[in-house]
């Protein structure tokens, strides 16, 4: 009889996948990936509200939790040990530039450049913004309802960021993802679309509003919200704000094992640096591939199974027919 | 027999008579009679090279696997399209790899059977164009990995 098993050498796996989904800032709540339910995902189709940023590459985990012995008797020998410190460092560089994986690679809060009002003053961050348009009710995360006047102010290819209009609150702003801390009021009426992570790219335009092509992070827009083209990003080096996102990163292996290293928090450490690699390792020649180097500090959160405060969980799912 | 599968999806038009049977356009060279020269349009796989790892719990094999293609282009361009229709087979290569695995099957019984294992690979190297006259050729090569399950 054949056997049905094999010995499962360690995972050959080509790359590292990353996927990030927003914390509750507000509510201090974070998203849990749970492999036993959700480990099977398709890598290009993970489930709600996990967001692929695609292939990562130099991912590396740091640990720099510290342990200290117990030491007893004469000539002093450990007894046991404690865990003084409880700090994992990860790093790595995204092969994309988009809204996330800019603001998740930059240390500081992350703008979008909104399109100007005619004769605007410039600014560093955006000179004063064109005004926003009402976006109406039975809009979707990928179709987006407006007046027909408002919609041909729109064209296919727009950049566009929907959310409500700043008010003068303070705390966290931007939903569901938290793209700022407002200290005291301001002024700007367009400072939560500046910052929010609510933007996608315009496909189409009709009479009747905007089809995106990719689903707001945020869902179908909620009441009040409002919609304004945007020429690109930006973001500033200082500051007191820290991206904070839950972090998941999957390695498949050649057998369909899969691994995984799930960060509940994870926030930027950093400030924003590129790197250039060279497209032609062979050749030295002057095209740079300019990736985005992001270093985060993994913040620990209390596991209700036992109480124990933890700051990463490792998952591996072993592949079919492998000994465990 | 999975690159041949996926050719079929990618390219069905990409065929060749062989033994008085027309089948995708993609086969090996040592379970073929002598070919002189090669055929135009067809991929032609070689096996080359072979490691093996034997620290593992499973003996891990790596064998190079050399697929050579050519291409006069077509007759009703005269020709003249030779680039592009190499072009076109670069593409359906790189696209026959992808998914970078696929499951073990034991073909030495009929029907195959199912292992426990798969084989898996990385992105193939692609050589530089050969030109000798009117012909095109390229070769690229894949390293194939699997391991060893009980009985082989």
């Amino acid at each position: 009889m054949a056997a049905n098993w094999f010995s499962a050498p360690a995972p050959v796996a080509r790359r590292v996948r990353g996927y990030f989904a927003p914390v509750n800032r507000t509510a201090q709540t974070p998203v849990l990936f749970d492999p036993s339910e959700q480990g099977g995902f398709s890598l290009d189709a993970p489930p709600a509200p996990w967001i692929s940023l695609g292939w990562i590459q130099e991912f590396a985990r740091k640990p720099g939790s510290k342990t200290a012995p117990v030491l007893t008797g004469i000539p002093a020998a450990t007894l046991s040990q404690v865990r003084e410190t409880l700090e994992v460092q990860v790093s790595f560089q995204f092969l994309s530039w988009t809204k996330l994986t800019m603001a998740l690679a930059t240390g500081s809060q992350h703008m979008n450049l909104l399109a100007p009002a005619t004769g605007a003053a410039p600014a560093a961050i955006g000179a004063l913004a064109a005004p926003a348009v009402t976006v109406q009710s039975g809009s979707t995360a990928t179709s987006i309802l407006l007046a027909s006047a408002d919609a041909a102010k729109f064209s296919a290819g727009s950049i566009v960021a929907l959310d409500v209009d700043y008010t003068g609150q303070t705390g966290f702003v931007g939903s569901p993802v938290s793209g700022a801390f407002v200290r005291s009021a301001l002024t700007d009426v367009d400072y939560i679309r500046r910052v929010t992570f609510n933007v996608a790219l315009v496909s189409q335009v009709t009479s009747t509003g905007l089809a995106l092509a990719e689903a707001l992070p945020g869902g179908a827009p909620e009441t009040g919200a409002k919609l304004q083209a945007l020429t690109g990003f930006v973001d500033r080096e200082g500051g007191s704000f820290y991206q904070e996102w839950s972090a998941l990163f999957v390695m498949e292996g050649g057998q369909g094992e899969r691994v995984f290293f799930h960060y509940p928090r994870l926030q930027s450490m950093a400030s924003a640096e590129e790197a250039a690699i060279s497209l032609d390792g062979k050749h030295k020649t002057n095209l740079n591939r300019v990736t985005l180097k992001g270093q985060f500090l993994a913040l620990p959160v209390t596991d209700p199974l036992d109480g124990e405060r933890v700051v990463c969980y490792r998952s591996f799912l072993p592949a079919a027919n492998a000994l465990v | 027999m999975a690159l041949r599968t996926r050719l079929t999806t990618i390219n069905p038009e990409r065929t060749i008579l062989l033994r008085g049977a027309v089948r995708p356009g993609i086969l090996v060279e040592e379970a073929e009679a002598f070919f002189s020269p090669l055929p135009n349009d067809v991929f032609v796989l070689r096996w080359i090279g072979l490691g093996v790892d034997l620290d593992l719990g499973s003996t891990m094999v790596a064998e190079q696997c050399e697929i050579v293609y050519q291409t006069c282009g077509t007759q009703s361009f005269g020709g003249l399209d030779r680039g592009r229709s190499l072009s076109e087979m670069d593409e359906e290569l790189a696209a026959m790899l992808q998914p970078f695995h696929t499951p073990k099957l034991n073909y030495t019984t009929t029907p195959p059977i199912a292992m426990l294992t798969q084989a898996f690979w990385d992105e193939p190297g692609f050589g530089p164009i050969a030109i000798q006259r009117d012909r095109l050729s390229r070769t690229a090569n894949v390293t194939v990995y699997s391991y060893q399950e009980q009985g082989e």
